[in-house]
């Protein structure tokens, strides 16, 4: 580690409502992997921001170089030698990859561009970084993790000094992740320093140098990695108790029913054979890493995807479900990992969200009858706590968690039977959290069977009543709650990782 | 200023509409000093005449629109009823009825092509329509063997012109009636039925419906199949008022539909649509046609004003909305 | 991992097909087969192409022009007018109707990047306004620009020579053909065609790599108006007598011609070779259908199920691969 290259100190940042950044530090050292965590809200990605000139900071100093420095966009910071590499990829998938790393700022001869040397300049960028990757490939053609690799290369072509990686492990495989630390230590040693956002504890112990950790828009403290334990990083980030204790057993009667059966579900690489049974007033927990096909599976089962083979019993009836049609019939209802593209209609107000897939049941003749509908919704913004003025107000004004609850409205106002919950808490705050997981349970304990996709280990082992693991596609495991371990769950996700 | 869009009834009703509204009383009153004469019964109902087919045409284009998707070859398609329906009435001697009918008919057929290619082949929107405007002037062309159609006068000795009862009796616009009666049938289907309400969400988020259960590909194409339907509706109306069709023709009066639906507030992106804005979009087009001919001048002209009112609406509903984000 | 190409991309195909069509109209139509017939119909196509080429931009950036039909006959009356009343110069009023074109289509960039409106009604409006500037500007007068034999008639031989023996050659053939490498260069090998893939492609991306797409996206549109400029020199060399009020309608047949010949109906891809053979595919079916026996009006509806074809196809194709 060498000396220090960016100060951040005292950043403060307010949007209306929220104070996102409270008086933070942070320090990063030349030759150094810096990891910054936090929950979800944290304040991570806003601190990010604020560095490299997307944000302006409301007061606070940033020291670059030893010189006081404010960017005022990306282009900025680029100049200057930092750069990010988004979590969303930033790639114009129409263009090859020698294209897209040089793009804004091609070689040119005359009016030319000139592609031989964009080709020859990212062959050689590829080389040091020991990837292999085709330059003249269209972007659009690689999978995620090439993609990622031509960010980095694109980031590195900047001159950079300091790189910020924003999760980025989240879309890659076991192998890709391996090849990608290579990358980092490789930057380290050319003395690049390195911010490294993550939420996976145990890449940090692996990668990181120093780790800080930020709780609710504040600086909370940084640790040296090697000298702290995860539980260490742990207390920090959550600072009062909001975990509750794992369920030690299964909350579900050994001679509930049968509800749903799901036998050798088939569909593309990403399911793959897929078999499992859920009960009635079960929570079953969907875990694996990403990328394991547990979204697929779910999507598949729904009938939004087309599905290669595979059988669905309901009440140990075979069904047929080819469309979302045929399974809100069947008495499925599920709720979408990204709820602004699946989830809700925005433009549209809570009561049309909340009637959306049961509106046939609230027409009087040929007409809908709004006040039906109306008190439905109000039932529903009482019953589940929906912070929002009135059922007129349209749900592109409400906050995450509660365009959460507008979702899971819609499913209880159809009154179904089996609700697949894809990542119920992403993106919404801890307290919001908690009040989604007491719904859960309250509904598991009212005989409705749940379905819950989860990346978060604490939440699968917090909420489920067994646990089943997928690893590319595949079921890799089915683990009762008493016996699941987050080392048992680790070693099913990964198992055929080699 | 921002006291009054706050103002719940403005609010219901849409500032931007009762500006445009307010444009309406204004080009009226102007109109009326300037023309000897405008301010007459003859000119209202000359300005009716117009107003009846634009409507329909508007009105149907307003839900094609509220899917985010676009129809422009509605004047074509029209004028393809009209042409169709009335060679049908002259030279084959068909019922007035028939006629008619055959007319809606031709629309709705038009309106299942179309909707049927957009919601279930995936073709985009605006292709479909220059397909289907060059499909609908060949047809036109090709079954009156490329001759003008002049459906009967009302006193046509056959009998058969008391279909122009439809728009008016002596001085009594009936049309009016009829007009005033779909605009509010219309009206309801948007925001009390069913089909209005899933093709409002699916013009706003279609996946979001689609995961809801709801069978999307079914309600986008209706909205297609109701604009055919009012085309066709529309043809009637036309002839009704101006007696005689031209093959090969009828590309302005997309313009002017889709423009009276975009002043009235329908969104371009699907998803948010105004039957009310779209009729008071329709009389100020009709209002304007009439007082630029009243004054002497070509249609070219009215054309220059309407397209920089459009700018100046849709102007105005951008940079709203970017303010609010 | 790159996946191999198949050489039967939309283009190959639609070219293929444009051979296929003339050789088939020639031998069921003799009359097809004269050099006159030829001749006449690479007059009407120079317009047509150039529209093309133009409107390819707007297309690939995921947005469209509809103001290039009304907007040629505009501009061509304008330039018309100065020669007839104002005694300028050919030249001159050449430049000034190319210019017009330039500033209609910047002022079409501006609505679109600048105010944010969305193209298809941008262009609607300017298409409207276009059509109307037309008539006013010539008080609805159909105005004739000079013929051949008039001494400032000379713009007619950059379309059409006639040779020391009689013989006619279609020149115009030859600057379509240069303009369309020339623009095909500019699209695969320049900053400006580069960011009109990427403006279509993935316009965040574009915008966070710091490219000033705000400018780009306004001179795509100018280029699409520049193009729409020598339409209309084009257009006032074959129609003797431009008349007012005309026009609309033409775009949509340059932008079926694009999209026949491979531009992405969504935007990101597309190429000025494909566009320019796509635009004469659509001008065969339009003159050559009635050789052949077709009813002249049943060329409008084999037309349009030709461009629903392609694009059909097109969709298939892509749900196959995937």
């Amino acid at each position: 580690m060498g000396e220090v290259i960016l100060t951040m100190k005292n950043i403060d940042k307010s949007f209306p409502g929220v104070h996102a950044l409270d008086h933070v530090d942070f320090e990063l050292k030349r030759g150094e992997v810096h990891a910054l965590m936090g929950e979800n809200g944290a304040g991570k990605s806003t601190l990010m921001k604020v560095l490299t000139g997307i944000y302006t900071k409301d007061s606070g100093t940033i020291t670059y170089e030893g010189r006081e420095v404010e960017f005022h966009n990306t282009h900025d910071a680029q100049a200057a030698g930092i750069v990010i590499v988004h979590q969303e990829l930033n790639m114009v998938g129409d263009l090859t990859v020698a294209q897209n790393i040089f793009i804004g700022r091609e070689f040119k001869k005359g009016f030319m561009i000139d592609d031989r040397k964009m080709i020859q300049e990212s062959k050689k960028l590829f080389d040091e970084l020991h990837i292999n990757i085709d330059p003249k490939a269209k972007m659009s053609d690689l999978t995620v993790g090439k993609q990622q690799m031509c960010e980095i290369a694109k980031a590195i072509s900047h001159q950079a000094k300091v790189i910020i990686f924003d999760e980025p492990s989240a879309a890659l495989t076991e192998k890709e992740i391996e090849d990608l630390f290579a990358i980092i230590r490789d930057l380290r040693k050319q003395n690049l320093g390195i911010i490294y956002i993550s939420h996976r504890m145990d890449e940090i112990k692996v990668i990181t140098d120093r780790v800080t950790v930020m709780r609710d828009g504040a600086y909370v403290g940084t640790l040296i990695t090697d000298e702290c334990t995860k539980e260490d990083i742990i207390n920090m980030m959550v600072g009062r108790v909001i975990y509750e204790d794992p369920k030690t057993h299964s909350m579900v009667p050994a001679d509930a029913p049968v509800v749903l059966k799901v036998e050798h579900l088939n569909a593309g690489k990403m399911v793959q054979d897929v078999s499992f049974e859920l009960r009635k007033g079960e929570i079953l927990g969907f875990s694996g890493l990403m990328g394991a096909g547990r979204t697929e599976t779910a999507r598949a089962l729904f009938g939004a995807d087309p599905k290669t083979g595979g059988d669905i019993y309901i009440n140990g009836k075979k069904v047929t479900i080819n469309s979302p049609e045929d399974a809100v019939k069947n008495g499925i209802g599920y709720l979408s990992e990204d709820r602004k593209r699946f989830g809700v209609v925005l433009k549209k107000n809570i009561t049309e969200n909340s009637t959306l897939a049961t509106l046939p049941k609230y027409m009087s003749g040929l007409f809908i009858n709004k006040g039906a509908e109306k008190e439905v919704t109000e039932r529903y913004i009482k019953e589940l706590d929906t912070k929002t003025p009135s059922a007129d107000q349209l749900v592109v004004n409400l906050s995450g968690g509660n365009q959460q609850k507008v979702v899971i409205a819609k499913w209880l106002v159809r009154n179904c039977d089996i609700l697949i919950f894809d990542e119920p808490t992403r993106g919404i705050d801890v307290g919001a959290k908690n009040e989604i997981y007491k719904l859960m349970n309250r509904l598991a304990a009212e005989g409705k069977s749940i379905i819950m996709i989860s990346s978060e280990m604490t939440e699968i082992l917090r909420m489920s009543d067994r646990i089943i693991v997928m690893c590319e596609g595949k079921k890799t495991g089915e683990i009762s709650i008493e016996e699941a371990t987050q080392e048992a769950i680790m070693d099913k996700a990964t198992r055929d990782i080699k | 200023m921002e006291n009054i869009k706050q103002n719940p009834v403005v609010k219901k009703l849409g500032f931007n509409r009762i500006i445009l509204f307010c444009i309406l009383l204004l080009m009226y009153g102007v109109f009326s000093v300037i023309i000897p004469g405008f301010a007459s019964m003859d000119r209202i109902m000359s300005i009716l005449n117009y107003t009846y087919f634009l409507g329909f045409l508007a009105l149907g284009v307003t839900f094609v629109i509220a899917t985010g998707g676009i129809d422009f070859s509605i004047g074509p398609v029209m004028f393809c009823c009209a042409l169709m329906a009335g060679y049908t009435l002259n030279t084959h001697g068909a019922p007035v009825v028939v006629s008619l009918i055959m007319s809606i008919v031709i629309g709705f057929c038009f309106g299942c092509f179309n909707g049927y290619l957009v919601a279930f082949v995936g073709v985009p929107p605006f292709i479909v329509s220059m397909a289907t405007m060059n499909i609908a002037k060949g047809l036109g062309s090709v079954f009156t063997k490329t001759q003008s159609v002049s459906w009967p006068q009302g006193n046509d000795p056959s009998g058969k012109g008391w279909f122009r009862n439809l728009v008016k009796v002596g001085d009594f616009p009936v049309g009016l009636l009829i007009f005033a009666v779909a605009v509010v049938i219309l009206y309801i289907v948007m925001n009390n039925t069913k089909a209005g309400r899933y093709i409002l969400c699916l013009g706003s988020n279609k996946e979001a419906v689609r995961l809801s259960g709801v069978n999307v590909r079914k309600w986008q194409m209706l909205a297609y199949v109701i604009c055919g339907a009012l085309v066709g509706i529309a043809a009637i109306f036309f002839v009704g008022a101006y007696t005689t069709v031209q093959p090969g023709l009828g590309d302005t009066y997309n313009n002017e539909a889709i423009a009276s639906c975009v002043m009235g507030g329908t969104s371009m992106a699907g998803g948010l649509a105004s039957i009310g804005g779209t009729v008071i979009g329709v009389l100020v087009i009709s209002l304007l046609q009439e007082g630029i001919m009243a004054l002497r001048m070509t249609k070219e002209v009215q054309m220059i004003i309407t397209g920089i009112i459009v700018i100046v609406f849709v102007y105005a509903d951008v940079s709203a909305r970017r303010r609010r984000n | 991992m790159t996946k191999k190409k198949s050489i039967f991309t939309q283009e190959v195909i639609v070219g293929i097909v444009l051979v296929a069509l003339y050789f088939i109209f020639r031998t069921i139509s003799s009359d097809f087969g004269k050099y006159t017939t030829f001749l006449s119909m690479m007059d009407i196509s120079y317009y047509y192409a150039l529209m093309a080429i133009g409107v390819a931009f707007p297309l690939i950036t995921g947005g469209v022009d509809l103001s290039i039909g009304t907007g040629m006959i505009c501009y061509a009356l304008a330039g018309g007018c100065l020669i007839r009343f104002y005694n300028v110069p050919t030249g001159l009023a050449m430049l000034v109707s190319i210019l017009f074109g330039l500033g209609i289509g910047l002022a079409n960039g501006v609505l679109i990047s600048v105010m944010g409106l969305p193209p298809f009604l941008a262009t609607l409006c300017t298409c409207m306004i276009t059509r109307g500037l037309g008539s006013v500007v010539t008080g609805s007068f159909a105005i004739p620009w000079p013929t051949a034999k008039q001494d400032n008639g000379w713009f007619h031989s950059i379309f059409k020579i006639t040779l020391a023996d009689k013989t006619k050659l279609p020149l115009g053939l030859v600057w379509i053909i240069l303009l369309m490498l020339i623009m095909q260069f500019v699209l695969a090998h320049t900053r400006f065609g580069r960011y009109t893939i990427a403006i279509g492609s993935n316009k965040e991306a574009a915008i966070l790599s710091g490219i000033n797409v705000k400018f780009y996206h306004i001179m795509v549109y100018a280029v699409s108006g520049l193009f729409a400029g020598l339409a209309s020199i084009a257009y006032a060399a074959v129609i003797k007598t431009v008349q007012p009020g005309t026009g609309a309608g033409m775009e949509l047949d340059a932008i079926g011609g694009a999209i026949v010949g491979g531009v992405s109906a969504s935007g990101g891809y597309g190429t000025i070779y494909g566009t320019v053979i796509g635009a004469y595919v659509i001008l065969f079916l339009k003159q050559g259908l009635p050789y052949i026996g077709f009813n002249a009006n049943m060329q409008q509806i084999i037309t349009g199920f030709v461009l629903i074809g392609a694009v059909t196809i097109d969709i298939i194709k892509r749900k196959v691969i995937k």
